[in-house]
Order: C-alpha cells, then sequence, then structure tokens
C-alpha cells in the first residue's frame, strides 16, 4: 500500500536512441503531482525536434489520467510516439484509457 | 459626475463578485499601513537620525565613558597626591641630613676656640678650606660670646653682613648659647641677602660663638639637578615656619604664588626650621594613569559609537523584517483572496454547467453526485448530463476535460453543449463520440477529454455503450458488481476523425448502472485494478436505494487529499 503522506517521486532521463530518436527514462510514479516533471522534459525534448519519442516505461510503477494527458500531449507533438515495457499496473492504464490504439508498444 | 462615480463603483465590484464575504472582512478593510510608498522612504531615511534603542545605547555608553573617565582621573588625581606627599617627606629628610653638615664644622671651630683660647690662627687654619667661593661658607668668623658691642673675634673670607646688625647678633648668640644647637638668623637683606648660622659651644666660661653665612642665590632661584632623583619636582624652600614671599630662601619655581596640586612640610633644621613647598614638574604615577582617562574617554566614545551603530543596524533591519512581514501578510492574503475568488467563479462555473435536475425517464432512477477537489484553485473539467431519447431510451453522457481550473471548466463547457448538439441528431454513442472528436479536432485543441456515452434502452434491458479513453462503468445486479469492460477508443482530441465503437449489452432486471471519473477510483501511487476492485465492493455492499448508493460512493472520496474532482452518475432499472 503506498503511502499517501509522501510525495510522489518522478525521475526522467533522457538519452539519445540513435537518428531521430529521444528515449525519455520515466522512473517512479506518474501522477499529478509530478506530471509536469514529465510534462517539461517533453518540451526540452522535443526542441530537438526528433521523428520519433520512445517513452521507456519500465521503470514507472504508478501512472494515473494526468500521466495520460502527457502522453497524449507528446503523441501530438512528435510524428511518432511509442511506449516500451510498461509495468503491469501501467499497461493497465494504457489499456482502459484506449491509448494503446494510438501509442504502439516498441518491442 | 454621478455616472462616472457609478462606474468606478461598477468597476470596484467586479473582482468580488464570486469572493466569500468572510473573505472580504479578512482582506478587504486592510488599514493598509504599508504601501510602496514605505518601501521607498526605508531607502532615503537619513543615515544619521537614529532610532530610540540606538540613542539609548549611545547615551549609556557615553555615560560609562564619562563615569569610567571620572573615576580613573580621581584615582590619578589621589595617587598623585599620594605621591606627592611622600616625595615631599623625602626631600626633607634630604635636606635634614644638610644639618650636620653645616654645623660639625661650626661646632668643631668653637670647640678649638675654646680649647686654644680664641686663637686666630688656629681658627683661621681649620676654617680656610671651607671658606671662599664655591666652597661651603663665604664668611665664618668668631665672636665672643659676651663682647659688647657684638663684634667678631677673627673673620675669615668676607666680612659678616651681621656686624651692622648688633641687635640680631644679641639676639642669635644668646639663642644659640641657649640651645647649643645651629641657629639661623632671618634674611639678612642687602644687595644679596645672606642667611646666618650660628653655634656655640657649650662652655662654663664666657667662651665663643662661631658663626657663617652664605649668600642667597641669585634670585633665590636654583634649579635642582635632575640627577638628585628629584628631578620630577618643583619645589619652594622658605625660612621658618612661614609661607611668605618674604621668607624665600631658594625655589625652581618662576611664577608665585604657587597654583596647582602642591604638598609642604616643616623641616626641623638645628634650632630653627624651613618649610618646604613642592609641586609636581611632571606627572609622578608615570604617564600611562595620567593618559589612562583620556584613553578610557577615547576608547569609551569609540566603543559607544560602535554599539549605537550596531543596535541602530538591528533595529532598522528589524523594522525592515517587519514591514517585509507587514507587506508579505497582505500579499498572502491578496493571493488567497484571489485565490479565493477564482476557484468560487470556476465552481460557479461549473455547478451552472451541470444539470440543474435530471430529467425523469419512465421507468428509470436517476442520481448523480458531484464532488469537488479538496483544496486548491483545481476544479477539474469533470461533467454528465442525461438527455432522454423520446419515450423508452436515455443518452447518458460522462466526461472529464485534462487539467484544472477555468479554463478545464470553459471547455467542458464547449464540449458538452456540442455533445447535446449531436446527441439530439443521432444518439448513438459511437456517432456522438465520432462527431465530437471531429470537432475537438478542428479547433485544434491542447486539451483531451474521456468520455462515456450510454444509450440505454429502458423497456428493452439495453445499453450501447462508447468510449473515448473513459474509465469502464459498473454494472451492479442480483447484488453483484462488475466492471462493464471492452476494448475502449481513444480519449476526444488525441486524433481526429477516429471512428469511434460501441458495444451492446444486455442490462439484468433491476440492475443498476454506475458511470463515474477518474477521482473515485484513482489513489496516488495505487495500481488502477485496486481502484477498481474498492468501488466493486462498494457498490455490491452498498445500499440498494440508488441515491443512497451514489451517496454512499461519494462519501467514499478521500475528502482531504483528494487532488482531482470526482463526478459520478447513476441508473437503476425499476422493473
Amino acid at each position: 500500500m503506498a503511502d499517501v503522506s509522501r510525495p510522489a517521486e518522478l525521475r526522467v532521463q533522457t538519452l539519445e536512441g540513435g537518428p531521430g530518436v529521444t528515449i525519455l527514462l520515466v522512473a517512479g510514479e506518474l501522477d499529478v503531482s509530478t506530471a509536469r516533471g514529465l510534462e517539461s522534459a517533453v518540451d526540452e525534448a522535443c526542441g530537438a525536434q526528433p521523428s520519433e519519442l520512445l517513452f521507456d516505461l519500465s521503470e514507472l510503477r504508478f501512472m494515473d489520467s494526468a500521466g495520460i494527458a502527457v502522453l497524449l500531449g507528446a503523441s501530438r507533438r512528435v510524428p511518432s510516439v511509442r511506449l516500451r515495457d510498461p509495468s503491469q499496473a501501467v499497461r493497465r492504464v494504457l489499456e482502459m484509457t484506449g491509448l494503446t490504439q494510438v501509442l504502439p508498444f516498441a518491442e | 459626475m454621478e455616472s462616472g462615480e457609478a462606474a468606478i463603483a461598477d468597476a470596484e465590484e467586479i473582482p468580488g463578485a464570486g469572493r466569500d464575504p468572510k473573505d472580504e472582512q479578512a482582506g478587504g478593510p486592510d488599514p493598509d499601513p504599508v504601501s510602496g510608498g514605505d518601501f521607498t522612504e526605508t531607502g532615503t531615511r537619513s543615515p544619521w537620525r537614529l532610532s530610540r534603542p540606538a540613542l539609548l545605547t549611545l547615551a549609556l555608553g557615553l555615560f560609562i565613558t564619562a563615569a569610567l573617565a571620572v573615576a580613573a582621573l580621581e584615582l590619578y588625581k589621589h595617587n598623585e597626591k599620594r605621591l606627592l606627599r611622600l616625595r615631599a617627606r623625602e626631600l626633607s629628610l634630604v635636606l635634614r641630613t644638610a644639618v650636620p653638615t653645616l654645623q660639625t664644622p661650626l661646632a668643631s671651630g668653637a670647640e678649638l676656640a675654646d680649647a686654644t683660647g680664641g686663637s686666630a690662627r688656629k681658627f683661621k687654619e681649620f676654617m680656610d678650606p671651607l671658606v671662599g667661593r664655591g666652597r661651603q661658607f663665604t664668611s665664618v668668623s668668631l665672636w665672643p660670646a659676651e663682647a659688647e658691642p657684638p663684634a667678631p673675634k677673627v673673620v675669615v673670607g668676607a666680612r659678616p653682613t651681621l656686624e651692622a646688625r648688633p641687635s640680631e647678633a644679641r639676639r642669635l648668640f644668646a639663642e644659640a648659647k641657649q640651645s647649643g644647637q645651629l641657629v639661623l638668623t632671618a634674611l639678612l637683606p642687602g644687595a644679596n641677602p645672606e642667611l646666618g648660622y650660628a653655634y656655640a659651644a657649650p662652655s662654663s666660661h664666657g667662651g665663643f660663638v662661631v658663626y657663617a653665612e652664605n649668600p642667597l642665590p641669585a634670585n633665590r632661584h636654583s634649579a635642582l639637578a635632575e640627577n638628585t632623583g628629584f628631578g620630577d619636582l618643583n619645589y619652594a624652600l622658605y625660612l621658618g615656619r612661614s609661607h611668605r614671599h618674604g621668607d624665600l630662601l631658594v625655589t625652581n619655581i618662576t611664577h608665585f604664588p604657587i597654583k596647582g596640586r602642591q604638598a609642604s612640610t616643616v623641616v626641623p633644621f638645628g634650632k630653627g626650621a624651613f618649610t618646604l613647598v613642592v609641586t609636581p614638574a611632571r606627572t609622578l604615577g608615570g604617564t600611562f594613569f595620567k593618559d589612562l582617562p583620556w584613553m578610557i574617554v577615547i576608547v569609551g566614545v569609540l566603543v559607544s559609537m560602535t554599539a549605537a551603530a550596531l543596535t541602530e543596524r538591528i533595529v532598522r533591519r528589524r523594522a525592515d523584517a517587519e514591514r517585509l512581514a507587514v507587506v508579505l501578510d497582505r500579499v498572502a492574503s491578496e493571493n488567497r483572496q484571489m485565490y479565493t475568488q477564482q476557484r468560487g467563479i470556476a465552481q460557479t462555473l461549473q455547478h451552472a454547467l451541470l444539470p440543474e435536475a435530471l430529467p425523469y425517464v419512465p421507468g428509470l432512477a436517476i442520481s448523480a453526485s458531484y464532488v469537488p477537489a479538496a483544496a486548491g484553485i483545481d476544479v477539474g473539467g469533470d461533467w454528465y448530463d442525461v438527455v432522454p431519447c423520446g419515450e423508452d431510451r436515455a443518452l447518458l453522457l460522462i466526461g472529464d476535460v485534462s487539467g484544472h481550473g477555468l479554463r478545464a471548466a470553459t471547455t467542458m463547457a464547449s464540449l458538452r453543449h456540442a455533445a447535446l448538439a449531436y446527441a439530439s441528431e443521432d444518439p448513438s454513442p459511437a456517432a456522438v463520440l465520432s462527431k465530437l472528436s471531429n470537432f475537438v479536432n478542428s479547433s485544434s485543441p491542447d486539451y483531451f477529454a474521456t468520455m462515456l456515452c450510454v444509450l440505454v434502452d429502458v423497456p428493452e434491458h439495453r445499453a450501447s455503450v462508447a468510449s473515448a479513453g473513459h474509465l469502464p462503468p459498473v454494472l451492479l445486479a442480483a447484488g453483484q458488481a462488475r466492471l462493464l469492460e471492452f476494448e475502449p477508443d481513444v480519449a476526444i482530441g488525441v486524433t481526429g476523425d477516429w471512428q469511434y465503437r460501441q458495444t451492446e449489452v444486455a442490462i439484468p432486471p433491476q440492475a443498476t448502472l454506475i458511470a463515474y471519473t477518474d477521482g473515485l477510483v484513482e489513489r496516488r501511487g495505487e495500481p488502477l485494478d485496486d481502484g477498481f476492485e474498492r468501488l466493486r465492493r462498494a457498490a455490491a455492499e452498498g445500499p440498494p436505494q440508488l441515491d443512497q448508493l451514489v451517496a454512499s460512493l461519494a462519501r467514499e472520496v478521500p475528502g482531504d487529499e483528494q487532488d482531482d474532482d470526482t463526478a459520478i452518475l447513476g441508473i437503476q432499472w425499476l422493473t
């Protein structure tokens, strides 16, 4: 059971993933209190006008609808947005919100 | 004039429109002791005008300095006085040792004369080395004690001045005989006043008196040699016990009368005496003690000024801090007020946009609840609608616009009205969502909205469900609750021209369908399925009556840490 009094923690790391591909390593918890952190990382990544943004979600423990909004926002600014390796809980949220239909998973 | 005033009054009314009267009281009639002007005033305040604490510090410091300086000065004076007395006594002791050096040769001369019957030759032989320029005496003479008129029998050196003063000689010799000690004349006036000493040897027959004279130094002035150890003194030596200037024998003081600190002592000299008056030529106790009061004054004044400056600095800093605190307070209160206003406006707007009353649909109970976020300006973009479609059908709409605040509320308004318009054309859920998706995409939004559309056919116990990324509704029938799961389509605003799908669901008799927004199931750090499970159990175990059930679910929303708002819309088949 998560400790609600503790502020959620989010770490985002930006990596170069080949020509035109920027990888965002998203770790921790992505919710209404941390979504802004990912948003600014996306803003920064979009500055280089990549052809693809790859969100690596393997270290992301939790995501809610605020996180969905950030991913959707990114999908509108970059030609291709893909998600990689979400945990079961995160995958569930992606499915429940229909996101998997527009944001494909990367192998 | 009148209209102008009215306009101003109107303009002032606007910001307070949504304001809570309580806030009005807290932030409104601000006495406004602080304005921007006070800050600039601080900057230009004269640096030399001291505050009261600084003045007090300075005054106290100066007072202590003065007291210490006076004490040091008194101590110095007292010490100097004591030292001066000691020095006077020492000098008098030195003078006293001069008695034997005068008396011894005179007494010896007298004895010699007595023994030799007044032999002039012997007397001269004896006295010659002592008399003359630069020697002990200028004149020594031997006088028969009883001779009348008094006249010297032998004179060595200059003629004695006493010869011309027989009465003085008589008095002097009588005194000398009687006392057997060295006796002194009064000052013998002349071009160069002289002092005479007489000694009479004790004798049974007439006997002799030896008399010697010495002139006083020119102007009676004689400095004390530095090496005598008395160089730090000025002195005046008087004959007898008098301080009269006429009796002054010798001194190194040029200005009379003597002023300032002085000590006097009587120096016994044979039968007579001298009076010694000394004054310090310089400080006796060392320069440190002399300078100490001044040092105290200088250091004290510096310390006082520094302390006053520090005090002033502290006082000013504190005053600045207080001023700043008041300003910050004021800013905070204004912020609070503004925030409350905005929140008030957004809430008012949202409430205005939610249906005032839910419609009547035959065979259906309908209930809804809206739980605002606990704190913050975060009025969400949650909404719901129920649209009757003919006799038997009704379209349920529930949605959630991403983001919060006024913007989300206004977005929600436009979406809601568009949805109502599309529903009147064709209430099929997939059609409504597809058209909305088109509508939103053409206006190039920077938001998303999840939406759930459910078209229910009441008598047929059927529902068509379409979801734009919205969380699935809960179907409650015969005490069993389950999520009405199907694959949702993307949220509105993600991509245009999306063809939404709808799913047909059979509804058991007296079933309840609960649609909701994410605030009901999402908890920070908790997997979504845990939230679903909690909702499922709460629905299954809740009260059977719809209004009560919706209310009990609304109470499940944690009040104090909820950072999203929540809408709940429930319908229940009556048959």
